[in-house]
């Protein structure tokens, strides 16, 4: 079964890097619990799903965005 | 050879100011740059979890060119800070500091994209 194709994101809006620091983009590729959304589901090419992987995991390590999202203490 | 950096600061929001920027300041010359380090401020926020007992930081970004050999004694000093929260200092070159994809490049890419699919 194939998939259909979904536009990726990051293309569209002509993104050649994945920022970091952009907390607000990377807040549309997380989950409710923070985890990472996956490409099947953002719809982001191989090449900006991997760059933004690594940009999540800079801005969790910066807190700028959780590493868990709705957990107490 | 130099090589550009950008560098994330996460200091301690209880500090002054004037106390930051002086930090800032030390570390660069420590660097022993030609160019003048580009320092941006986003100062005090929230932090998306709590690190030990702060709530909050003073966010500073930093780009430099500065010889690679130069970093280790660089970190060292910032890790020995304790005004320093965290630290991220990154490579900032190739595509990070290039405009944004072209009209070719983007139709470089979807081509690539199709390519792929027809393997399956």
């Amino acid at each position: 079964m194939r998939r259909p194709q979904k536009s990726c994101p990051f293309c569209e809006s002509r993104v050649r890097w994945v920022d970091y620091k952009d907390d607000r983009t990377l807040g549309r590729f997380i989950t409710d619990q923070g985890k990472i959304l996956p490409s099947r589901l953002s719809g982001s090419c191989a090449r900006h799903q991997r760059q933004l992987s690594t940009a999540i995991k800079r801005a969790r390590f910066l807190a700028l965005i959780p590493y868990i999202r709705g957990h107490q203490g | 050879m130099p090589r550009a950096y950008e560098a994330v600061y996460i200091f301690d929001s209880t500090l002054e100011d004037s106390a930051i920027s002086e930090k800032i300041d030390r570390y660069h010359g420590m660097l022993a740059t030609s160019e003048k380090p580009e320092v941006a401020h986003w100062g005090r926020r929230q932090l998306a979890y709590s690190i030990g007992p702060r709530e909050n930081g003073y966010y500073v970004v930093s780009h430099f060119a500065a010889d690679p050999t130069r970093l280790p004694e660089f970190e060292r000093a910032l890790k020995l800070d304790e005004g320093v929260v965290r630290y991220l200092i990154t490579l900032h070159e190739h595509e990070l500091g290039a405009p944004p994809q072209s009209e070719e490049e983007l139709a470089a890419a979807t081509r690539r994209d199709d390519d792929d699919d027809d393997e399956d």
